[in-house]
């Protein structure tokens, strides 16, 4: 099967599971209010009926934050405690649908259901949450491996120039993302494996995942590759585009916060494409 | 005859301090010192071998019985210098890490061995165990006119961790590094009741204080060394054994350094009069011109509004990143950079570094204030020069950061640190640079000073700001002004220029800020509209009903009322504009003397907002916020950023799940 086509095919198939992609990104949009409404409120009520917010039509002007004096301190400390939190439960609450969404993405998926949305959610969570763990592990051991120990080793010899540093950083980050891709594609394996075999057993997954990505090496790797490399344009096109905007009216706030969800609806439309190739990728090299 | 015979042989020994100009035209200083070295560099032992003739003029009216030398690199001599307590770092473990200076021998004008008369002291804190200042007796005392000549054999070894100077490698930065005489202040000078040698232990959070002098020195080192120095160079020749000898020549400069390493590229450009070098790591090439351009800007600014750079010639360096230790510092005539391989072109802190090291040349370098015991005269005017500049030229909203994500101003910066700092009343700034309680030297002495001269400038205007400056120079350039000596420029030139407008003199201003601990908060507490009845409105003061009340029965008629309170302890005038319903904008000026002060107006339109410094020219008002109070507050912002916090989180979680 060429990799064009494999695309094409989990792209159609992702399609189908948008009610979950929604489901992703109305718990995300909901998860992150709780952290955000609060620091606008007590922001807000800082501020009082002050027209120092001019001084922030431009973006953001870290004088009047400061200007908050304790109230700022608070926000900040309130912020990092609600943005740690955010994290981990974002973690925890992507590892459970994950499973929802793999599983609805399956060829013998029927029509999108809710409830077996979260069913298979359930089903298939702790197995996730350790698949998931054991490969950030093995990445975070690679990245330190790769780029922090070489950075370290140059940065200690006598007189290297920053110009070395900067191509062994670039080298060593190069390195790390061509190896990220194998991890990804181990751990995607891995989950579409658990889903499509209904077994639980994490070690088998991964040793499942780990096998299939070196039987198929070039081709999945190949396909990953340009998944990921989409995914990285995608989010350069984001980071260009939306921080970029400083509406000044309501309404313009308003389009603005409307743009920013819908891209990130497609970024986690882009995930599940990934997911969706993988599994279709699968399922034709068990066939 | 013996006596001529001596002078002559004095003439001829101490021949380079002839009045012969090379570098300038004519002595801008009364060149009280002057120095004349032989300079050997050893770049595996880290050592300097030198040979110096130098000599001190007593021009005050004292018999002046003793000198006292700066041995400044014997600050890392030991862990329990005064520099290394101060700093809390360690100098090292190894004797190839450690510095010092020793002086092998030293004589006076009449050949007499001076090493018996020799003492080290430590007057600021009485430590034994600081050895950077020496004192010596003379065996004949200095009458009024008489020259001290001191002829000085020493070696100099650089300390591994340079903190302003040292090695690393193969890279020198050579600061401080001789015996320097101390300042002999005669009684009234910079306001001292009585004479004395001015002279400092090298501390960590400052180190000068010096007569401008005239340098000849003569650096013998490896010849693939690239040197850099704050001299002129007058002649290179190459000695045959590997070696190479570079004579170099500087005038009335307060400090001479040097640097040297094989790895510098050397880059030339030339603003006016000014031909200047940077030394800088070739990987650096394309920060080449955003370095020149940040001097030549800070070169253009500064002599349009203070006054001239009279030397010919500027040399700076960009250290490489194993000496990024001597980055940031500040010889007149050389000063270092800090840069890196690829910074963004919307990250102008190279560019502040630049301007702020080469405004030293300025506000120390010619106007040569004591760092020790004014910082503020020395840092803190640089900072808000600083400020002014890299605003002027990098963005008056963005001189700092100019990115469509965050921007942020050099003079923002100055004000986030004050305002931001819990110890922001923890002193005053008549401190002398060690005694700043919880580590608030560098927000006092740079943040605080650049906010109140803002202030200043806020107040007085920015073309009188600039006349104070062109004032200050004037009367102060290559000598030692005090911060009451710049006061008084201050205060001639305000009244001056504005008459009485602001009082008899400024002192009333730099009483409460510089020499002051309070914090400066004008407030608007409130403001209401009521309705009354016509024959009351014609009572009230300050009327400024516009458009006659005739035929108008139908037209609602106010009491307008504006609340405002002094919450802090300083007081300055503000400016305070109400704005009414019908889109008239009253002005009015307060003295801002009363805690509590209102505005009444009665007329048929209503207050909408009012704003206290308008403009936000008063930096040191640590609470913008409540400087302004209007009836519809515009929430958008404050939504446009909630929003921008939501999703940047939601991209952010989902990023990191893989
Ligand atoms: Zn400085």
């Amino acid at each position: 099967m060429k990799i064009f086509s494999a695309i094409k095919l989990s792209a159609f198939r992702s399609l189908k599971t948008w009610k979950g992609v929604l489901i992703v990104w109305l718990l995300s949009l909901i998860l992150v209010s709780m952290v955000a409404l609060p620091i606008k409120g007590v922001f807000k009520s800082g501020l009082g009926n002050s027209m120092i917010t001019e001084q922030l039509k431009q973006g953001i002007n870290l004088e009047v934050f400061t200007d908050l004096g304790t109230t700022f301190k608070g926000l900040v400390s309130f912020f990092k405690t609600g943005l740690f939190m955010a994290i981990v439960i974002g973690f925890l609450l992507n590892v459970f649908l994950t499973g929802g969404l793999f599983s609805a993405i399956k060829s013998s998926a029927g029509k999108f259901s809710v409830a077996e949305f979260f069913s298979a959610s359930a089903k298939n969570f702790w197995s996730f949450l350790v698949i998931l763990l054991i490969i950030s592990a093995i990445i975070l051991f690679l990245g330190i491996l790769i780029i922090v120990i070489p950075l370290v080793v140059v940065g200690q010899a006598d007189g290297p120039t920053e110009g070395i540093m900067m191509k062994t950083a670039l080298i060593t980050f190069s390195v790390f993302f061509l190896l990220l891709v194998v991890m990804l594609l181990v751990a995607d394996y891995a989950r579409a494996w658990q889903v499509l075999n209904d077994k639980s057993g994490y070690f088998r997954a991964i040793g499942f995942g780990f096998k299939q990505t070196f039987r198929t090496f070039f081709f999945s790797y190949s396909l990953m590759l340009i998944l990921l490399l989409f995914q990285l344009l995608y989010g350069w096109l984001v980071l260009s585009i939306l921080p970029g905007i400083t509406p000044v009216s309501g309404i313009g706030v308003f389009l603005l916060f409307l743009l920013s969800q819908l891209m990130l609806i497609i970024k986690i439309m882009l995930k599940v494409l990934r997911y969706g190739s993988v599994t279709t990728m699968m399922e034709q090299k068990r066939q | 005859m013996k006596n001529l015979l001596f002078v002559l042989i004095c003439y001829l020994v101490f021949l380079p301090y002839s009045p012969a100009q090379i570098v300038l035209k004519e002595p801008l200083s009364s060149r009280q010192t002057g120095y004349n070295i032989e300079a050997s560099l050893d770049p595996v032992a880290k050592k300097i071998k030198g040979d110096m003739k130098a000599f001190w003029v007593n021009r005050s009216i004292d018999i002046v019985q003793n000198v006292e030398l700066h041995l400044y690199l014997n600050a890392f001599s030991n862990a329990n210098t005064t520099f290394n307590k101060e700093s809390g770092e360690k100098p090292g473990n190894k004797d190839s890490e450690f510095g010092w200076i020793n002086i092998k021998y030293i004589t006076d004008n009449n050949g007499i061995d001076l090493i018996p008369f020799m003492q080290y002291i430590s007057t600021d804190d009485n430590n034994i165990a600081d050895k950077s200042v020496l004192n010596i007796n003379l065996p004949n005392a200095a009458r009024p006119g008489d020259t001290v000549y001191l002829n000085i054999k020493f070696e100099s070894k650089l300390p591994s961790r340079i903190i302003r100077t040292g090695y690393s490698g193969d890279y020198f930065f050579v600061a401080q590094w001789f015996p320097k005489f101390g300042v002999y202040e005669p009684a009234g000078m910079r306001y001292s009741t009585k004479g004395g040698w001015n002279c400092h232990q090298f501390h960590r959070n400052s180190e000068f204080y010096s007569n401008h002098s005239v340098y000849d020195v003569k650096i013998t080192l490896p010849k693939e060394y690239v040197v850099g120095s704050g001299g002129m160079l007058i002649n290179e020749k190459d000695n045959g054994d590997g070696n190479k000898s570079s004579t170099y020549r500087a005038e009335d400069i307060v400090d001479f350094a040097w640097t040297a390493w094989p790895g510098y590229a050397v880059y030339k450009d030339q603003w006016k009069h000014v031909k200047i070098t940077l030394l800088s790591p070739p990987e650096r090439k394309n920060q080449v011109i955003r370095q020149f351009q940040a001097v030549k800007n800070a070169l253009e600014y500064l002599e349009a509004n203070v006054g001239p750079y009279p030397w010919p010639y500027l040399t700076f360096a960009d250290p490489p990143a194993k000496g990024g230790g001597s980055g940031g510092m500040e010889y007149t005539t050389l000063f270092t950079s800090e840069s890196f391989y690829g910074v963004p072109g919307y990250l102008h802190l190279p560019e502040m570094v630049t301007i702020h090291e080469f405004g030293h040349a300025y506000f120390m370098g010619i106007l040569a204030s004591n760092e020790f015991e004014e910082p503020w005269l020395d840092e803190g005017v640089n900072t808000f020069w600083e400020g002014r500049i890299v605003d002027h030229y990098y963005g008056i909203n963005s001189g700092l950061i100019d990115n469509e994500l965050f921007k942020l101003s050099d003079k923002s910066m100055s004000r986030l640190s004050y305002v931001g700092s819990e110890s922001r009343q923890a002193s005053s700034n008549s401190e002398f640079s060690w005694n700043y309680p919880h580590g608030t030297y560098g927000m006092m002495s740079y943040n605080k000073t650049a906010v109140i001269l803002n202030t200043l400038m806020g107040i007085v205007g920015e073309a009188t700001m600039n006349e104070i400056f062109h004032e200050y120079y004037k009367r102060w350039a290559f000598k030692h002004p005090s911060g009451r000596d710049f006061i008084n420029v201050v205060n001639d030139v305000v009244v001056r220029l504005h008459g009485y407008k602001f009082g008899p003199d400024m002192n009333w201003f730099f009483d409460q800020t510089i020499y002051g601990t309070g914090i400066c908060d004008y407030k608007v507490s409130g403001f209401f509209n009521g309705k009354v009845v016509l024959p009351e409105a014609v009572m009230v003061r300050n009327d400024s009903l516009q458009k006659p009340l005739s035929g108008s029965d139908s037209v609602s008629v106010y009491k307008s009322v504006v609340e405002l309170e002094r919450a802090g302890e300083v007081i300055l005038p503000v400016e305070v504009l109400i704005h009414f319903s019908n889109g008239d904008n009253v002005n009015e000026l307060w003295d801002g003397k009363s805690r509590f002060k209102d505005f009444s107006y009665t007329g048929n339109r209503k207050i909408q907002w009012v704003k206290i410094d308008p403009e936000y020219k008063i930096k040191m008002d640590v609470n913008y916020i409540n400087n302004s109070l209007t009836d519809e507050p515009d929430r958008v912002p404050v939504r446009r950023l909630t929003n921008k916090l939501i999703s940047f989180m939601q991209f952010f979680i989902t990023f990191l799940s893989l």
